[in-house]
């Protein structure tokens, strides 16, 4: 274990200061990233000037729920960045070396690329998430503080996995760019705001089938105690142990599917 | 003039083989379009109205921002910023045209497919949500001209951000510094009338509310007559004025390129 996690920190060293290369880029890259995501709560800021709440959601409520994605993105970009490298690396054959080394395949994939963008993206999320519970009537005690940072680890293992998961299908569908995984990446984005606000379809989609609600929304309600929507939310660790599970399953499968190059 | 035809149609017939990028360009800002429904449907549903915007004129505001949104969407950007990087932009520049010229000529030529499938996703919405307001013939006729001014402005905007890369070396960077700019200021996704004073007067001043806002206020009557074409006045004023800004970037950015051997 040890030793695993020593040597994905390596891994992730070494491809950090590939990343640094280009340092003009690199700041622009991290302070787009946090306006990227304040601008979102600006949006939420606007609209809520004129509106006491949406569905019974505040807009401190609602920037909780939206800074869990930001925060989740973040984490995903500056440490697992890898698995959106994965098409380009099943189509350039370039796996070969990955598979020879005594190491987890899959967290070589996870550690092969680092998106600094990340550090913006943690800070605005991290900051956000603070100010959003702040403001929100949590009843406090040692339980929820405990309760608050197994669901925060869940959300982000879920997030971790479902990205694992879905770039996986670069294993089925051929080609250098990660089809699947980005067009639910884009999906996964409805999940900034109270699911609630959506038709049942959408919400079966990113509550059930690819659950990303369960990495913004239901633990939120958890800790805000909110009726059904907070029964469901106390089985984020649940879902995240399972998301795990099925992403290394499909990741598994894909695997054995890899032909490697011609060349 | 013919031979920057001639590269609008070699542009327009190269952008089928890449049409998988541009879905995929296209659906993020399908997804913010859908969140943004979503929400307004619920504040508007039921027959509220904020800032003189009821759900259908808020509807009809968002498709239209949705629309200049696609827009000159297709990756022009990452392919000059491409050649940039790799030193490639040495070979365009030997070629007997304007490379400005050229890259507008290319963005027009690839245009037609940007609109045409942002007309399918807003008649997807529209048969999902039901049908929007549409404004009377002058208001129609004012709003073709606004929109005509937004294709020319887009590309410069988007042609100043990618000579970004003669200094930055890199584009992800300054391509995601430009969305969240545009996307704040353009007033694409929430009318400009729902922010803070300040920001309104800052968006007054700057060319993005030209990209977007003008044609979607014209579509839904909320800017009519002199009013109306004041502002297109002045989106045709920002084409002008950054047309020659971008030559005299352009001018400067080009004694930084690298070339590298081989």
């Amino acid at each position: 274990m040890r030793r695993t996690l020593r040597l994905y920190r390596r891994l992730l060293g070494a491809h950090l200061r590939a990343a640094l290369q280009y340092e003009a880029d690199f700041w622009i890259m991290i302070a787009a990233a946090a306006m990227t995501q304040a601008v979102g709560v600006v949006f939420l800021g606007a609209i809520f000037a004129k509106i006491p709440h949406l569905n019974g959601w505040t807009f401190w409520e609602v920037v909780t729920v939206y800074a869990m994605v930001s925060l989740g993105e973040g984490v995903g970009s500056l440490f697992f960045e890898g698995s959106w490298r994965l098409a380009r690396r099943i189509n350039q054959g370039e796996l070969d070396y990955l598979l020879v080394r005594p190491y987890p395949v899959a967290l070589q994939v996870m550690g092969s690329d680092v998106g600094l963008n990340g550090a913006g993206n943690i800070l605005v999320g991290g900051v956000l998430l603070g100010l959003g519970v702040a403001h929100s009537r949590v009843d406090w005690s040692a339980g929820t503080v405990l309760l608050g940072v197994v669901l925060l680890i869940s959300a982000i293992v879920i997030r971790t996995a479902i990205s694992l998961g879905t770039n996986s299908g670069s294993f089925w569908i051929a080609g250098p760019f990660s089809v699947f995984g980005y067009a639910l990446h884009q999906v996964g984005d409805l999940a900034r705001y109270p699911i609630t606000i959506y038709a049942l379809g959408v919400r079966l989609v990113i509550g059930v089938v690819v659950p990303f609600a369960f990495a913004s929304f239901f633990p939120v309600a958890v800790l805000l105690d909110r009726g059904d929507a907070a029964k469901l939310g106390l089985l984020t660790p649940v879902v995240a142990v399972y998301c795990v599970v099925v992403a290394r399953w499909v990741f598994h499968r894909g695997l054995r599917r890899y032909e490697s190059a011609g060349n | 003039m013919k031979k920057y035809m001639t590269l609008a149609k070699m542009q327009a017939r190269a952008v089928l083989a890449y049409r998988l990028n541009f879905v995929l360009s296209l659906f993020a800002l399908m997804f913010q379009l859908f969140a943004m429904l979503a929400i307004w449907g619920v504040l508007l549903g039921s027959g509220q109205n904020l800032n003189g915007f009821d759900w259908a004129h808020m509807k009809a505001y968002l498709l239209v921002g949705f629309l200049c949104g696609a827009l000159v969407s297709q990756s022009a950007d990452w392919r000059m910023a491409g050649r940039i990087q790799d030193g490639m932009v040495a070979i365009d520049l030997t070629k007997p045209v304007d490379y400005q010229k050229a890259q507008f000529a290319t963005v027009v030529g690839g245009a037609w497919t940007e609109v045409v499938t942002a007309l399918a996703v807003c008649a997807g919405v529209i048969a999902w949500t039901g049908a929007v307001p549409t404004p009377g013939w002058q208001g129609a006729a004012l709003f073709a001209l606004s929109l005509l001014a937004v294709l020319p402005l887009k590309f410069l905007i988007v042609y100043v951000s990618a000579l970004a890369c003669f200094y930055t070396q890199n584009y992800l960077g300054v391509h995601w510094a430009r969305l969240v700019i545009v996307s704040l200021f353009s007033g694409a996704l929430v009318p400009l009338s729902f922010f803070p004073e300040w920001v309104q007067q800052l968006a007054a001043v700057l060319p993005f509310a030209s990209m977007s806002a003008t044609p979607a206020l014209i579509w839904i009557g909320q800017l009519r007559g002199a009013q109306a074409l004041l502002m297109i006045a002045a989106q045709f004023g920002w084409v002008v004025a950054l047309w020659l800004a971008a030559r005299l970037i352009f001018r400067h950015a080009i004694k930084r390129v690298t070339i590298h051997g081989g």
